[in-house]
């Protein structure tokens, strides 16, 4: 038996035996976070070595902070459609969704449901409804203007709802604090590159912002060499990668 | 046997119309229980010992009649070996005839309690007699041969000394109800009191046809102090994607409907009407748990969000065979049959289109969208639509266009457009078009 005074405060910290056995329910704050939900893979080796429990939680909002909306958000979901199951809903998308550019290997698009909900009050209830009913695999609600008050509505909704619920916000929410408890921020790099920052998460912070490389499969089989991931860095500048069609070409 | 009564304070001879409606339900309600149902006088008596099992035994099945009998119009039940003494004892105002031999309860009924004695009531009263117990015992032969031949067949019947034989109710062919509403309702959020009742109804009958509906109409009538251009009242009619019976239901999704009525007067009654039905069998449980278990089906989440948004606004697509980006699906109300067909062959898509493509300005020959564009990979010919005329307007969506995959430091990857040049056109014109998220 130890005395008090003969072991470290820390030493006894270390040797509690991490994530097995009795002692699993202990978590260390420098440790990652496990859940006791199901998740779902993300698709993304990266990214799910840096999510809690390794892929996007069922049963609580995740937010996605997207510095253009429609800019990044397919891209990053799409290795996750195979799984599903049950139809994808998207509640307020910021653009017309094109079906046929949602079309992965192993999921046809036709699961897609678009639910146009227009003010905000209609936003916030349309994702409610989705929620509560849990008929849908994933839910994608764009939602701009949503409290703080509003959102941990949703987040206690959301605990009932299997799949993944994904709430994309500007990025200028990032300096509001949230009740989600796993916050994305995302970025579109050049060189077909996603910046995911992990603002919040079960775990210590990410020290560095993970890039990925999400280049769609169907722009992958007709893409040249030299545009290939990692062939090069695009240039910043204005010069164009391609021979910009001459306009002298034009028959009059 | 195991038979139930359940006594109306109204009889269905009295032209008494909401008497009758009353008595109607209460026997589509039985029919929901067992399919043995009779009407005899003011009762309908139903058979329950082969159900029993079903509503989880004699104590579960007592205590849901007892629980919903006050809601039908009920006044008095009681419980029974047959038919008749079901009836007595529900005229007597007993409720349990399974708690001693049936001779003995009966013995000390008074005579109006079996509707063969009741003619005879003041001459078997002279004869000294108070109960059934007395007519039982004076002698049989006398009694045969003193009065009509029902009475000796009743009396027996009820003792359990002689089979009877039953007419079996039936549900009506057609599902009707009215209700006068209690007070005059001058909203329509306030229709839904009066009209969950006579969901509960319908769902009463359904559940006795096994039937599932697929179309209500809700009539109201306004009532008669309405203004003179106020017409006799209005209707609503309400269809579902799949057969269903269930009250909450087909209550939440009126409601969602109603809210859009405006009533232009007050309403003092309703009517239901099943439009539409269908054969609907009932769900067989499992053995083991379902791996997902909804809490709403997918149908039914549909249908009230498109109630409150709008069909329109609830989308599912459907493929369409075109070359043009925004031909390519059809959005069409999700609430309608699936998508079926094949998607397109086509090359790289955007995941998302601009309603409308976006005209760009055009700097240096290059087109700029938050900032210069970087054109990364085309063009891709997309030709056609000549056949898509608008007769309308006398014009035809006709498109050329060469599609380049664009980056944008600010926006991403882009999909743009160079329309092909046009004679007398000066230069052609860029559009955005989609984004590849």
């Amino acid at each position: 038996m130890f005395s008090r005074s003969d072991v470290h405060p820390q030493a006894a910290v270390d040797a509690l035996p991490g994530g097995a056995g009795q002692w699993a329910a202990v978590w260390r704050a420098s440790q990652l976070g496990q859940v006791a939900q199901r998740v779902w893979p993300s698709g993304w080796p990266a990214l799910d070595a840096a999510l809690p429990g390794g892929g996007w939680p069922g049963h609580g909002l995740t937010e996605w902070l997207c510095s253009a909306p429609g800019a990044v958000e397919w891209r990053l979901l799409a290795p996750l459609l195979p799984s599903l199951a049950a139809p994808l809903a998207l509640v307020a998308p910021p653009q017309t969704p094109h079906p046929l550019g949602w079309r992965v290997a192993g999921w046809d698009p036709r699961h897609l449901l678009w639910v146009q909900a227009q003010s905000p009050a209609e936003r916030l209830w349309a994702t409610e409804q989705l929620l509560r009913a849990n008929a849908t695999g994933v839910v994608v609600a764009w939602l701009p203007e949503v409290r703080a008050a509003q959102l941990r509505r949703l987040q206690v909704l959301a605990a009932a709802h299997e799949g993944p619920v994904l709430v994309c916000r500007p990025v200028s929410a990032a300096l509001t604090s949230s009740p989600a408890p796993l916050r994305l921020r995302l970025k579109p790099l050049p060189d077909w590159g996603i910046e995911v920052d992990l603002l919040k998460r079960k775990g210590p912070p990410l020290t560095q912002a993970l890039r990925l490389t999400a280049l769609p499969d169907a722009l992958a089989a007709v893409l040249p060499a030299r545009l290939r991931p990692g062939a090069r860095p695009l240039p910043s500048g204005v010069d164009h990668v391609v021979v910009r069609p001459a306009v002298s070409l034009v028959a009059h | 046997m195991l038979w139930c009564a359940l006594r109306f304070p109204w009889s269905p001879t009295e032209a008494d119309v909401p008497g009758v409606a009353a008595i109607e339900h209460a026997t589509h309600w039985a029919l929901a229980i067992t399919p043995r149902v009779t009407r005899q006088d003011e009762a309908v008596l139903m058979e329950v010992q082969a159900c029993l099992r079903l509503w989880g035994g004699l104590q579960a099945l007592q205590e849901r009649v007892a629980q919903q009998a006050p809601r039908l119009g009920v006044q008095s039940l009681a419980w029974a070996p047959n038919a008749l003494a079901a009836l007595a004892l529900a005229r007597a105002g007993q409720v349990d005839g399974l708690v001693a031999p049936l001779p003995r309860l009966l013995d000390a009924l008074p005579l109006h309690t079996l509707s063969a004695l009741q003619p005879h009531a003041d001459t078997l009263a002279q004869m000294g007699c108070r109960c059934l117990g007395d007519v039982r015992a004076l002698p049989r032969g006398g009694l045969g041969r003193r009065f009509e031949a029902g009475l000796l067949q009743a009396l027996d019947q009820a003792y359990d000394q002689r089979p009877q034989a039953h007419a079996w109710a039936k549900p009506a062919e057609r599902f009707e109800a009215r209700l006068e509403l209690p007070w005059r309702v001058e909203h329509s959020a306030g229709l839904m009191d009066g009209a969950r009742h006579l969901l509960w109804q319908l769902s009463a009958w359904l559940a006795a046809r096994q039937e599932g509906v697929t179309a209500i109409t809700l009539h109201w009538a306004h009532d008669a102090m309405r203004g003179r251009e106020v017409g006799e009242g209005g209707e609503l009619s309400v269809r579902t994607a799949e057969p269903t019976r269930q009250t909450e239901h087909l209550a939440r999704l009126l409601a969602e409907h109603l809210a859009h009525v405006t009533l232009a007067a007050p309403v003092g009654e309703l009517r239901l009407l099943a439009t539409d039905t269908q054969p609907l069998s009932g769900a067989s449980a499992s053995l083991l748990p379902d791996e997902r278990q909804p809490a709403e089906p997918l149908p039914q989440l549909l249908e009230r969000l498109s109630a409150r948004l709008g069909p329109d606004r609830v989308l599912r697509p459907h493929p369409r065979a075109d070359h043009r980006p925004e031909a390519m699906c059809e959005w069409r109300p999700a609430t309608g049959p699936a998508p079926r067909g094949d998607w397109p062959a086509a090359g790289p898509q955007p995941a998302f289109l601009l309603p409308a493509p976006l005209k760009l300005v055009v700097r240096a020959h290059r087109p700029q969208y938050l900032g210069e564009l970087q054109l990364l990979l085309g063009p891709q010919r997309v030709e056609g639509g000549w056949w898509d005329r608008d007769d309308a307007q006398d014009t035809h969506r006709h498109v050329a266009r060469d599609y380049w995959l664009a980056w944008s430091a600010q926006a991403g990857l882009l999909w743009v457009f160079q329309t092909r040049p046009q004679a007398g056109d000066a230069s052609p014109a860029w559009f955005l078009h989609g984004l590849f998220a």
